[in-house]
């Protein structure tokens, strides 16, 4: 009986952690004798530490991974690729969260239950990386997104963000009901929701004419579902309007952290749970089309934020096609993909909520920040450069061995479509940086200088992507584990 | 035949839903109730097939499909009394403050 709980432990601790952050935070900030204090930033604390030490539960807990077996059988499991992809989780929310907390004493932010939101769709992310049913996934699906509805619209009194919480709610809402129908039809025609007997049943079948209908319509829309929650084209449709109006560290979470959890509940249901009669066809369409349209789409942009959620969107157009392939190498260049992306986003973010001072919100705010700001417009230049995958940065690591991997399977019209995508998605990233460096505003803008947490984050992550080609074997190795126990 | 006919009972009501979220001109409690829609459609799926195959977790499933759809609909009607709050209606026409 121990075992159940031991297994969970790290679960249990974050939410845990999240009820009692909330009573502190309630009891607090309503008590006279304190005088209501704002609680943002001591909340934000507490839960940065809460992430940190359920990561170290997390990673210290490896043994329990052979004791951790009583789960399989009902909903959730733990091995290897659950275990580094769940590390990887809690490191990018607690980046992510480190992010805040300048941004609570700019804005005069003082609602604690962001952050007590944001532990608990951590929680709801873990669950979803662990799930081994598609009633788990579902529901842990669904704990996630409601957490982010909320924090999206958080910023009540700013017409953006209401609408933004609005757009999201309804896009997530919709996908999750498309989703749901997937699951229902998938149960119909086989009568199993656990992946062991899905795979069972469904791995090498033929999807052909009447008899499998069922199957072919479930499958479809589990892939319609999923899509539209990694805002794959052609179902992106207002996620450039929700990353543009939620506040900055809002957006920075929703391209990172959901992305993770949804691409690794991808990879549990297509390549373990029905590996033949996977639509490949849908996936390799939505990649071409989300790597043309990331190019296309972000050279019409004059907000930064705006850009920033176009080239998320080709981005994961990139990483797609690693999922196309079916291959195990596909995977691994798949989770490299995603693990360098997350990298660069938070990079990116952290530059764009350190350049809050007077609002930049167009790009054209960014004018000489090469003269202003030296230091923050090379980091700058530097993830663009990761971005638009120029070597030696880590950018063009991940998207060679994606197109590697492509070629190895011999989708070639895909690596074809990637590397042309890539040459015209070059040409924004540098026109940014020509405009930082080459360009003079109307009027010059001063920031100041940012604060110690955020320095801290993108120096870590700078030099990660500066320095990463030359010593990748451990991130390799451990991708290829990863992708070695999905298949077990 | 019996499955057939109550299942498309149900994907006639999902159809429904989308429709309601994807041809709303009026307001947007409309979304709202056309996403419960296509959950409480889903849910009777979930009925119908787990009858159909006497097996058990269908019904489970379907135990815990409206807990999620109440809490989605207590976030959305708070989100459009925000809404409501800032811009003082809601029409669809008017959601476009977001452009690009």
């Amino acid at each position: 009986m121990f075992n159940l709980f031991l297994a969970v432990f790290p679960e249990i601790f974050i939410i845990n952690a999240t009820f009692i952050l909330l009573i502190h935070g309630v009891v607090f900030s309503t008590s006279k004798k304190y005088d209501y204090p704002p609680l943002a930033s001591n909340v934000g604390w507490l839960g940065l530490l809460s992430v940190l030490i359920t990561l170290l539960l997390l990673a210290a807990g490896a043994p329990l991974l052979t004791i951790a077996h009583l789960f399989w059988n009902n909903l959730f499991r733990r091995d290897n690729f659950t275990y580094f992809c769940q590390i990887f989780l809690l490191l990018s929310t607690a980046g992510t969260i480190s992010m805040c907390f300048d941004f609570f004493d700019q804005e005069r932010f003082d609602a604690f239950e962001f952050i007590v939101l944001i532990l608990l769709s951590t929680c709801g992310m873990l669950f979803m990386i662990s799930a081994y049913d598609l009633i788990a996934m579902y529901l842990a699906i669904e704990l996630q997104s409601l957490c982010f509805y909320v924090i999206a619209a958080s910023k009540r009194k700013s017409e953006f963000s209401t609408e933004a919480g609005l757009k999201y709610l309804i896009l997530g809402a919709f996908s999750s009901g498309i989703l749901l129908f997937g699951c229902s039809m998938i149960y119909g025609s086989t009568g199993a929701t656990h992946f062991d007997q899905l795979a069972k049943i469904l791995t090498g079948y033929e999807i052909t004419g009447a008899r499998s209908s069922g199957i072919f319509m479930g499958i479809l829309f589990i892939a319609v579902g999923f899509l539209f929650k990694i805002t794959a084209v052609p179902f992106h449709m207002w996620a450039p309007d929700i990353y543009e109006g939620s506040p900055t560290p809002v957006t920075a979470f929703l391209s990172i952290a959901p992305k993770i959890s949804i691409f690794a509940n991808i990879l549990r249901v297509f390549i373990y749970g029905s590996y033949g009669a996977t639509l490949q066809q849908i996936f390799f369409f939505c990649s071409i089309a989300s790597m043309i349209l990331g190019a296309l789409a972000a050279m019409a942009q004059t907000k930064v934020k705006r850009l920033l959620a176009y080239s998320s969107i080709g981005h994961v157009g990139y990483i797609c096609i690693g999922f196309s392939c079916g291959t195990i190498e596909g995977i691994q260049s798949l989770l490299i993909g995603i693990f360098i992306y997350a990298l660069m986003t938070m990079d990116a973010f952290a530059i764009v909520l350190a350049l809050r001072q007077t609002r930049v919100k167009y790009i054209a705010d960014l004018g000489a920040l090469a003269k202003t700001n030296p230091i923050l417009a090379i980091t700058f230049s530097i993830t663009m450069f990761s971005y638009a995958g120029i070597p030696p940065l880590a950018g063009f690591c991940s998207k060679f061995y994606l197109f590697f991997a492509a070629l190895g399977c011999g989708a070639y019209f895909l690596a074809l479509v990637g590397v042309v995508t890539s040459v015209i998605g070059c040409f924004y990233y540098i026109r940014l940086v020509k405009r930082m460096f080459f360009d003079t505003p109307r009027t010059w803008i001063l920031y100041e200088p940012m604060d110690r947490n955020k320095s801290l984050l993108l120096a870590m992550t700078s030099f990660f992507i500066t320095l990463f080609l030359l010593y990748p074997s451990p991130l390799f190795s451990v991708t290829h584990q990863m992708a070695l126990s999905l298949y077990l | 035949m019996d499955l057939i006919k109550y299942f498309t009972f149900s994907m006639i009501i999902f159809i429904l839903g989308i429709w309601g979220i994807l041809l709303n001109r009026r307001n947007i409690l409309i979304m709202l109730m056309s996403i419960e829609l296509m959950l409480l459609a889903v849910n009777l799926n979930f009925l119908v097939f787990s009858v159909s195959l006497d097996d058990m977790m269908g019904q489970v499933f379907a135990s815990l499909v409206p807990t999620v759809a109440a809490a989605e609909s207590a976030i959305g009607l708070a989100i459009f009394v925000i809404t409501f709050r800032v811009r003082g209606t809601i029409a669809v026409e008017f959601i476009n403050s977001i452009q690009g």
